[in-house]
């Protein structure tokens, strides 16, 4: 019954990363060298990297942790076995982080990270929550106003490193902050939205991709605006690296956005992919990356804003 | 107004829409009625222009989306977007400034929670106030009655009157029948891509009769109900 799951789990996964144009075993190649490159820069940049990991694994296991995930596997597959599914599925998810912390002799966070994973298969969590988590971006949903919801914690540990890093004086860490606020709000434009939402726009596809960066920009502004005041503060001396900062983060935003458009309806693919590595490796090329995406963009969204 | 001319509309090689010619005109209720699969919802989307077509749609005003306000038989809603956020989302989208949001909740819908945490019938009395405050001049309305409680059905009626009333172009789709006999002034039947039959008011009980006898026929006593 357990192998049939997780059979079943593995052609789901293969399914997903074909729908995308990759091949799968390549799919599985990138993450594992993403995976182990981010890793290691978060090791190389900060002391504070095994809570910061830590907290990723548990906010990747806790997506499995949801209620109605839970409820659906005891249905089928009775209580006993719904407990055994999840402990092997916490675990087969925090192996790459549990390696990673021992390889780096962190044993207490790796013990921890443990302890997590097995009590975590065994709670459930309710992810309708019964309560409404406030956000300040009500007034343009959605992209920012559900982004936030899910993602608030991220601007706290954020908020928290820039403190720290003003704190020690190590300005790199306020600058992973910055990253990490810009980042966050990258995500938010990763997934199409259901084309409703879009045909129901009275503007052309031009005014729809403006106003939408605009948004973008007021509100990604509003989240880091209090971490680049804070440093140029403490360090003044950076204040032009932190406006090359704010600058690369506005223009990464904009480049998600017409990524994701460029491919609208459909979910971003292998070329779209191959364009988010490219403009990290070389971030120049978002001036040419930029108008192309804007244009196709405009082709695709044309269908659906006469 | 709308009008359709030879409108037909194929998924692969299969044509769902075959040939369609109709004309919907201001200030009229128009009720669309048909089987599962017989195309009704593909005809709806052809109209907002979600749907490439063969043929041609003819609105006054143009382009209709900006004047439409269509009601998806099942709504889409984002996981964490709240009932007020969703209508300012639509409201927005036209330009369409609603300053007190909650003066208009007719409903009483928690605006402040989840729209995902909302019952069937509240999300498509959410979906339906999202556009109603749009402003629409033209309105397809696909299975509003669906999920929702008897009060607020009685709401709905009501609003639908209002919107004739206003010179609005209603087209509703409807399983239960005498929703349509009570708010349309014609009711079309659609049958495998194609209009079979249209009806007015007066002819409403002899073609629900009709429906009966050709649809249900003598399939509950193969049943052998004892």
């Amino acid at each position: 019954m357990v192998k049939a799951y997780f059979g079943l789990q593995y052609q789901m996964l293969h399914r997903k990363f074909r729908d995308a144009q990759f091949n799968p075993w390549l799919a599985y190649l990138i993450i594992a060298i993403a995976f182990v490159g981010f890793s290691l820069l978060l090791f190389s940049k900060t002391t504070f990297a095994p809570y910061i990991y830590i907290l990723t694994a548990f906010a990747f296991i806790g997506n499995l942790s949801a209620s109605h995930r839970t409820e659906f596997l005891e249905i089928c597959y009775g209580k006993w076995q719904m407990q055994k599914i999840r402990m092997l599925e916490n675990l087969i998810c925090s192996i790459p982080f549990f390696t990673f912390l021992l390889y780096q002799q962190y044993y207490l966070a790796g013990g921890i990270l443990l302890l997590l994973t097995v009590i975590l298969a065994l709670i459930n969590f309710r992810t309708t929550l019964s309560f409404t988590i406030w956000t300040p971006f009500s007034k343009r949903p959605y992209e920012f106003s559900t982004g936030f919801r899910n993602t608030f914690y991220l601007f706290f540990a954020a908020y928290t490193l820039c403190l720290i890093a003003v704190t020690t004086q190590n300005f790199n860490l306020g600058a992973f902050a910055m990253f990490l606020v810009f980042a966050t709000t990258w995500t938010y434009y990763l997934k199409p939205e259901n084309e409703y939402y879009v045909w129901n726009f009275s503007q052309k596809p031009k005014a729809f991709l403006w106003g939408k960066f605009r948004t973008a920009m007021l509100y990604s502004a509003s989240l880091a605006m209090p971490l680049a005041i804070v440093l140029s503060i403490y360090f003044p001396e950076n204040i032009y690296l932190l406006l090359l900062f704010f600058a690369l983060g506005w223009a990464f935003l904009m480049f998600m956005m017409v990524n994701k458009y460029s491919a609208y309806p459909k979910e971003i693919n292998l070329f779209q992919g191959i364009l988010i590595v490219v403009s990290f490796w070389f971030p120049p090329m978002l001036v040419v990356l930029i108008p192309f995406l804007f244009s196709r963009s405009q082709n695709h969204l044309s269908s659906l804003l006469k | 107004m709308i009008t359709i001319r030879n409108l037909s509309k194929y998924f692969g090689t299969k044509e769902v829409l075959k040939s369609i010619n109709m004309e919907f005109y201001k200030g009229k209720v128009y009720g669309i009625v048909g089987e599962n699969g017989a195309g009704k919802t593909t005809l709806f989307r052809c109209i907002a222009g979600l749907e490439s077509y063969e043929g041609e749609i003819i609105t006054h005003p143009t382009p209709i989306k900006e004047h439409l306000g269509l009601l998806l038989a099942e709504p889409f809603f984002f996981q964490k977007i709240t009932g007020k956020e969703y209508i300012r989302l639509l409201c927005n989208a036209r330009k369409v400034n609603i300053p007190n949001i909650e003066a208009r909740n007719i409903f009483d819908l928690p605006l402040h929670q989840y729209a995902s945490t909302y019952s069937t019938g509240m999300k498509k009395k959410l979906a339906l106030t999202a556009i109603l405050l749009q402003g629409n001049d033209f309105y397809i309305l696909d299975e509003p009655f669906n999920g929702v409680d008897i009060q607020s059905n009685l709401v709905i009626t009501e609003i639908i009157h209002q919107l004739k009333a206003l010179n609005k172009t209603v087209i509703i789709s409807s399983h239960i029948f005498s929703t349509l006999s009570i708010t349309c002034d014609e009711i079309h039947m659609i049958s495998q891509g194609r209009f079979v039959k249209s009806v007015h008011q007066k002819e409403f009980a002899a073609l629900e009769k009709e429906m009966k006898r050709t649809l249900i026929g003598n399939k509950i006593e193969k049943l052998g109900l004892t």
